[in-house]
């Protein structure tokens, strides 16, 4: 008999305490739209302009000028694990299984293209032409593509590197 | 007697479904930002002027499409702002003013209006029209920037009309 009064009060704290948990999570993520398969793709879309323009810049001599959007990659690389919530795999998105099976390995390749955008806006603001050089050179491989490779379905006929506007 | 006993399920309850509820967030929703939100919101700001200064530079040499990343950044950046305000944030080190909490509302649809701007101003370079790029970027220090920075900044010193464009610091 008493125990089915402990069980009762432990189902009702339970739901007072999620409830609370959901308001306070509820507002963090008040930052998307609620259609995370639109908003990774909006944030990877800007990366992938932001990368079109360090290139740009980067054949124009333009080596300075890289920081703004080497910046905007790294600022962009902290959100984009919070835009890949479980089951958020639909029709429209390129996102592979692997993601959420390897959680850690998709962080740490989020993380790695926070420093390697990092490590080219630190050599831009130094204005630093042949370290800058050299980091946009590798980046498409070692940036882009160590996350791309395992997570993500490749583009159809997808060349190397794809002109994006 | 029962009431006892119920109570001591609640809080049991309580406990294990915190637990629960904090590991499951804590796997998908990792912490973005440090733990300083005013060196975190001026280090986005700085970004959003950074990529402003980029605009008006790529204006001024005639390449207008090139404006539309430097606009959508701003326009993605915009919606991370106001998570970086949160009450009782106010060091010496901020430029922000108290009226942000005191008019928080109004602080929200001014950052709302920068993001929208931002939006218009990608959106007409991506149509490639330099005459309405240029339209919207002349208004944009003033009805994007100056509409958030006048009420809720507090003016950097010396600070003439339009802000000097912000330099990346190395970190």
């Amino acid at each position: 008999m008493e125990f089915r009064h402990v069980r009762t009060g432990v189902i009702l704290g339970s739901l007072v305490a999620l409830t609370g948990v959901g308001c306070a999570t509820g507002q963090k993520t008040t930052m998307g739209s609620g259609d995370p398969v639109a908003d990774r793709q909006r944030l990877m879309k800007n990366n992938g302009a932001n990368w079109a323009d360090i290139q740009n810049k980067v054949k124009a001599g333009n080596v300075e000028g890289v920081a703004v959007n080497a910046e905007a990659l790294a600022l962009h690389a902290q959100r984009i694990t919070l835009l890949f919530p479980e089951g958020s795999l639909t029709d429209k998105s390129k996102a592979k299984p692997e993601i959420w099976q390897k959680w850690s390995e998709f962080q740490a390749a989020a993380k790695n293209l926070e420093n390697r955008a990092g490590t080219l806006r630190d050599q831009a603001v130094a204005k630093d032409a042949a370290a800058v050089q050299i980091t946009v050179t590798t980046f498409g491989r070692d940036a882009c593509g160590t996350c791309h490779t395992p997570f993500r379905v490749p583009p159809p006929q997808q060349q190397p590197a794809q002109p994006r506007s | 007697m029962k009431l006892r006993h119920v109570k001591t399920g609640v809080v049991l309850g309580s406990l294990v479904a915190l637990g629960l509820a904090s590991s499951a967030t804590g796997q998908s929703t990792p912490k973005i930002w440090t733990s300083d939100p005013v060196a975190d919101r001026q280090r986005l700001m700085k970004l959003n002027g950074a990529s402003w200064a980029d605009a008006q530079a790529k204006l001024k040499a005639g390449n207008v499409e090139a404006v539309a990343v430097n606009a959508e950044t701003m326009a993605l950046i915009a919606t991370q702002i106001t998570v970086l305000f949160p009450e009782g944030s106010l060091t010496e080190k901020s430029k922000a003013k108290p009226e942000i909490w005191q008019k928080w509302p109004e602080f929200e649809s001014a950052v709302k209006n920068y993001g929208m701007q931002a939006e218009k101003l990608r959106d007409a370079a991506r149509s490639k029209d330099q005459a309405a790029t240029e339209a919207v970027a002349k208004e944009f220090g003033r009805q994007a920037c100056g509409a958030c920075h006048t009420p809720f900044r507090v003016p950097p010193p010396q600070q003439q009309a339009p802000a000097p464009p912000q330099q990346l610091q190395p970190r």
